[in-house]
């Protein structure tokens, strides 16, 4: 701080150049009084400190001074003009200065980090609980609609189960699925399980799915009633819809983030976003499953007794096999949902 | 040419490169001297202030990313610099975005007003698209110099609506064609100074560059078919691989075009009777482009900058400018004096709808 703004500074080389030609002229730079002199080739010019902008520092790129009247230096010698910068009382914005300091480059890496992790974690499924009662009926036909067609085309064979018993397991449910007072609209579908074996699925608009093998399992009508209302929370709670509402939102997030590198590459993420639904909403459908059995004077552990069934006759180590859809692979914490299910929160009363 | 400021600080003008008298046809290659640990810093401030404000900070973030390209960029010792309205920049990402929401929301409710959105879209896209042209070349400059774009409307709705639709119409026979007409449209109409920019790259060159690159195509998928093929025996399960295996070909396929379409374009360029020379080689930008995606891949993106830096240095080192007279002699255009003395203020118009 030997150098007040009122001494003259060390020269410092430039080109100038007058906006109106390509024409560089060699100049050297000097402040005097709070007023910077252009000397050199064919110019010179004066000019309060005030009417000129600097751009900001990149490494060995040239920085330029800009006049208002569309002039500009350019200059390369980095350390001249930093004592002459320095001399002024010019200092660089903050967000500036971040981009060239190891230290906080660490920080915004941690930063980055760690905001990528808490939207992850907390601010997506924030934003799709919030959004996805606006999603409209018609959007969720229509995906339901596709995923049935991709389903039956593709994994689930028609159904081998007698007319009666079909009626009859579509009459008990219609029977449970209300809540205070209101009917849940859904459609009962059976389908042959194929490789999926025992299972149940919902879509998003309220069409249930539930394979031959799983009504086998459970033996009797209540225990697959138990399995439907749990399918009937995440319907009822819109799992699905916020399940692809988070998964578009990545794969947005991703196509932005790998979008310098490659538009092809940016699709790619978007397939492996897509994983089943999150713990969390596996327990808000097994809350309000208990809550539909309870109304009907039934425990929850029909679901617990049906969910140990169903983990015994997938075999635990062998649930990713069951493919994405799958009872199994979106459930993925089968023993800790039995323990929950069974613990004193849902003794019977 | 080296600035002459790199060496000798104080020269005096008789090592001037800037003099005029320069022989016919000198050679000013282009320099480029971004580093990647460098860029890195300004990548990840731009990615953590994006995040944290949802986005918005996104059209600074691309004003200083294409800041750091530019005055990195150095042709007869002078760099080139980016002049962008970060605001104009966010209007356009709003513009843009609220159309993909619009397109992809219409569908939902009806297909006629799925249908009025489209036929919406087809209108506007086009003056768009010029509009941003025309901001992308209007802001950018170098030696004080703005470069402009003066196509038209009417050349816009020939290149980005009627060419579209014959090359559909023709089943993509007409695709090369459209891009040799969009590159005319581009570059014809463009300026730097009062200097225009000419291009004559023959239709016949685009054909033999996307002749040669489908047929590779068609070849791997034929190799592809009859590998999955041998390996399926019966399991289906097998030509679930057919997707990654056909994206794996394109990236094989995508070094060699923008290598030879870079080439081309800059080899058949003339700005005011300088001609420039673009030597890229496909074998080269493949190895650095595969190189980089590896980098991306094992660092989960953290390599980004630094492949950003390699690929742009290259593809922009490959350019020379092949010097008519002195690089002097360019006087700014109309326009420019124009927007000299006034304030730069951005119109209400001025959109950057980036493609």
């Amino acid at each position: 701080m030997s150098t007040s703004p009122s001494d003259p500074v060390t020269a410092v080389a430039a080109l100038y150049f007058d906006g109106r030609s390509a024409r560089a002229h060699i100049v050297t730079l000097g402040v005097t009084d709070g007023v910077l002199h252009v000397e050199g080739d064919d110019v010179s010019r004066s000019e309060p400190l005030g009417a000129l902008r600097v751009s900001e520092p990149m490494g060995d790129a040239a920085r330029l001074i800009s006049f208002a009247d569309g002039a500009h230096l350019e200059v390369r010698d980095h350390a001249a003009l930093a004592a002459l910068l320095a001399a002024t009382g010019h200092r660089d914005a903050a967000v500036v200065r971040w981009a060239f300091e190891p230290r906080m480059v660490v920080i915004m890496l941690s930063a980055l980090l760690l905001s990528v992790w808490l939207i992850m974690q907390y601010g997506l499924p924030w934003a799709a609980r919030i959004t996805a009662p606006l999603v409209p009926d018609s959007a969720m036909t229509v995906l339901s609609e596709r995923t049935l067609e991709w389903l039956d085309q593709a994994l689930t064979r028609p159904t081998a189960l007698p007319a009666a018993r079909q009626q009859a397991l579509r009459e008990a449910l219609s029977s449970v699925a209300s809540i205070d007072g209101q009917p849940i609209v859904h459609t009962l579908l059976f389908r042959s399980g194929g490789q999926l074996g025992a299972n149940a699925f919902a879509l998003p608009d309220g069409t249930l799915i539930v394979t031959d093998e799983l009504v086998a399992l459970a033996g009797a009508d209540a225990p697959v009633l138990a399995v439907l209302t749990h399918e009937l929370g995440h319907v009822q709670q819109r799992h699905g819809v916020r399940m692809l509402l988070q998964g578009s939102a990545t794969a947005l997030f991703m196509a932005w983030y790998l979008g310098d590198i490659s538009s092809l590459l940016a699709g790619a993420p978007a397939a492996l976003v897509q994983a089943g639904y999150s713990r969390d909403m596996e327990r808000e459908a097994d809350d309000f499953a208990v809550k539909l059995l309870r109304a009907r004077g039934q425990s929850a552990g029909l679901l617990a007794g049906m969910l140990e069934k169903l983990a015994a006759a997938h075999g635990e180590g062998a649930a990713s096999r069951s493919g994405p859809m799958g009872w199994l692979s979106s459930h993925p914490d089968t023993a800790e949902r039995i323990t929950r299910l069974r613990s004193t929160e849902f003794a019977a009363d | 040419m080296d600035n002459p400021f790199e060496h000798a600080p104080a020269e005096a003008a008789g090592g001037n490169p800037f003099a005029a008298g320069s022989p016919a046809l000198q050679r000013e290659p282009i320099t480029f001297s971004g580093r990647g640990g460098e860029y890195f810093g300004i990548w990840i401030v731009n990615l953590v202030l994006t995040l944290l404000t949802l986005g918005i900070y996104s059209a600074w973030a691309k004003v200083r990313r294409l800041q750091y390209f530019y005055r990195h960029t150095t042709l007869g010792g002078a760099a080139f610099d980016y002049h962008g309205d970060p605001r104009a920049i966010l209007k356009g990402r709003v513009i843009g975005f609220m159309l993909l929401l619009a397109y992809n929301v219409s569908f939902q409710f009806s297909m006629i007003a799925g249908i009025a959105v489209a036929v919406a879209l087809a209108a506007v896209m086009p003056v768009l698209l010029m509009r941003s042209l025309r901001f992308r070349a209007r802001y950018s400059s170098w030696r004080g110099l703005r470069f402009g774009f003066d196509g038209g409307t009417g050349g816009a709705y020939s290149v980005f609506l009627k060419w579209p639709i014959f090359t559909v119409l023709t089943l993509y026979l007409l695709g090369p064609m459209w891009h040799q007409r969009m590159k005319a449209y581009q570059f014809n109409h463009a300026r730097f100074g009062s200097a225009q920019f000419a291009i004559d790259a023959p239709v016949g060159a685009y054909y033999r560059i996307y002749g040669a690159a489908i047929a590779v195509v068609l070849l791997g998928m034929a190799a592809i078919g009859a590998l999955l093929g041998s390996l399926a025996d019966g399991n289906r399960a097998v030509f679930g691989l057919a997707p990654l295996l056909f994206i794996l070909l394109l990236l094989f396929v995508q070094p060699y075009l923008s290598a030879r379409l870079q080439n081309l374009v800059w080899n058949h360029m003339q700005l005011d009777g300088h001609r420039f020379e673009s030597s890229v080689s496909a074998r080269r930008l493949y190895w650095i482009m595969l190189t980089n995606l590896i980098g991306v891949i094992g660092t989960l993106g953290l390599f980004m900058p630094f492949a950003a830096i390699r690929l742009a240095r290259y593809r922009l080192q490959s350019v020379t400018m092949l010097c008519a007279g002195p690089l002097d002699d360019f006087i700014a255009g109309q326009a420019q004096d124009a927007a000299a003395t006034g304030e730069e203020a951005a119109d209400l118009f001025d959109v950057d709808i980036a493609l």
